[in-house]
């Protein structure tokens, strides 16, 4: 049931991060801009296509991927661990929420600055290259769950950190990494066999692949098996949000 | 019984090895001002914390008009306000949005007739639509106040309502306190300022080091110390568990 509680939280969520859009929405926009003018039209002029597709047209569902990663973990991360930092996590502390309505109040907000994200790179990479989506329905559950995997471990991070420093630890040190790593920019099949088996063994490459054939229609993996991937990730790391949220570590006392 | 509103049983807060609450037993009853005076570190704020939701006690039960604190949670923490003792305000809101969203948390829709009420009580009319980074530091303790009461709980609990408040601030939170208290409002206020607890308080819980030393009505305590101040009864029983020159 959605309640007013679990209402009021999301909304908070949502304005929060609609109050500073410059920050939130168009900073990560101009950042896959960069991407797209760099690496897309100019670099892509001489890469020409892979598999086919034009590479301009090749790193936008990477790139939509990564906007909703880093979006998605950021809104959670930054907004609890500012709350704990400013105290005003005792508002939701004394409230009678439900660990669930908690929860569900913080990954939708972090889910939909996710997939407003995600939905501009697509229109800024479409407006210079043609709009491609395949599949509409398969692309919109393939990115919820990639924002929901990552905004659980915003959450989570946020309930750990105590410092700026650690919250940036796992966008720095893994996330990154692992995005970069995962066929944003590449196909598995164009380098060399230890960074294809690296590729291989990433779960991020079948996030990536699989938005990759929700825009193109085309994926280097099974599209089940992203989609496989990343349930099983979600369950996981929702699961283990809420179960972070209910142990009260951190939190209350 | 019917006039306990806070049960407290075999309370305990343990911090690893450092023992916060040592097996505290407390009622609050309905309608009055529940002063509890301790020095700092005496285990005020864990026990509000733990009726409040905030804290996890390590063993015993709180029950509020009835309710497990734990159990039946959600009863529990509608019918409590709490306002923390450290100033905390969201930079990206308003006045009125801040007591909104509170509200919502409780699953309260804030009417613009209560809202007014509350803003006029605490002064705070003129800055309805102000950022809360905005107000001064008076202004923001008195918004932490509006925020626990948006939901018109039975029990406020006020952890150090006056920590570094200027005299006139003070006396305007004491005034309002009291119209709280005759409105039907159950008041605990934790303060280690004695004249607070003198000033305001019908009965008086002495802690110091995680137990409560004596609960007792504040005339009959000072009557019974033979006229005494209440700061004299406090240093006498304070100093009793102190080795010798230790601070009170």
């Amino acid at each position: 049931m959605i309640t007013l509680g679990l209402r009021t939280l999301f909304a908070k969520e949502v304005r929060r991060f609609l109050r500073v859009p410059g920050q939130t929405l168009l900073s990560p926009l101009v950042t896959t801009t960069l991407y797209l003018a760099v690496f897309g039209w100019s670099l892509g002029g001489r890469l020409r296509d892979v598999d086919g597709i034009p590479y301009a047209h090749f790193i936008v569902p990477g790139l939509v991927a990564l906007g909703v990663v880093s979006n998605s973990y950021l809104n959670t991360a930054s907004s609890l661990f500012v709350m704990k930092i400013q105290g005003t996590i005792v508002d939701l502390l004394v409230a009678p929420l439900s660990y669930g309505e908690i929860l569900a109040g913080f990954l939708g907000a972090a889910a939909l600055r996710g997939l407003l994200v995600g939905g501009l790179t697509w229109v800024a990479g479409g407006l210079a290259g043609g709009f491609d989506l395949a599949h509409p329905i398969f692309t919109l559950a393939v990115l919820l769950l990639v924002a929901l995997v990552f905004a659980a471990l915003g959450l989570m991070t946020a309930i750990w950190a105590t410092s700026f420093e650690q919250v940036n630890f796992f966008p720095t040190f893994i996330i990154t990494p692992l995005t970069f790593l995962g066929g944003v920019f590449y196909s598995a099949h164009m380098v060399p066999s230890v960074l294809r088996r690296f590729t291989l063994a990433n779960p991020v490459f079948y996030m990536v692949d699989a938005v990759r054939f929700g825009i193109l229609g085309r994926a280097e993996a099974h599209p089940v098996s992203g989609l496989a991937v990343l349930a099983v990730l979600a369950a996981l790391t929702v699961g283990g949000a809420w179960a972070l949220l209910r142990s009260g570590y951190k939190l209350r006392g | 019984m019917n006039d306990v509103v806070v049960s407290v049983r075999g309370l305990v807060k343990r911090y690893g090895e450092v023992e916060a609450l040592g097996g505290v037993d407390l009622d609050v009853r309905r309608g009055e001002i529940f002063g509890l005076l301790g020095p700092n570190g005496a285990g005020k704020t864990t026990l509000i914390g733990i009726v409040a939701g905030m804290v996890r006690a390590t063993a015993g039960s709180v029950t509020v008009l009835g309710k497990d604190v734990v159990r039946d949670y959600r009863e529990t923490r509608r019918a409590v306000g709490l306002v923390p003792q450290e100033i905390n305000f969201d930079p990206f809101f308003t006045v009125e949005e801040s007591l909104h969203i509170q509200a919502g948390y409780f699953g309260v829709r804030l009417s613009e007739e209560r809202l007014t009420e509350i803003l006029s009580a605490l002064d705070l009319a003129a800055k309805r639509t102000a950022m809360t980074r905005s107000l001064s530091g008076g202004m923001k303790r008195r918004l932490l106040i509006g925020k626990a009461l948006v939901h018109e709980p039975k029990v406020l609990f006020l952890d150090e309502p006056t920590a570094g408040v200027d005299v006139e601030l003070r006396q305007a939170l004491w005034r309002y306190v009291r119209t709280l208290r005759d409105r039907g409002t159950t008041v605990v206020l934790t303060t280690h300022y004695i004249e607070e607890a003198e000033e305001l308080a019908d009965r008086i819980g002495l802690i110091d080091k995680g137990r409560l030393l004596l609960v007792e009505d504040k005339a009959a305590l000072v009557a019974r110390h033979q006229g005494m101040r209440l700061q004299d009864i406090y240093v006498s029983l304070v100093s009793r568990r102190e080795p010798a020159g230790g601070a009170a």
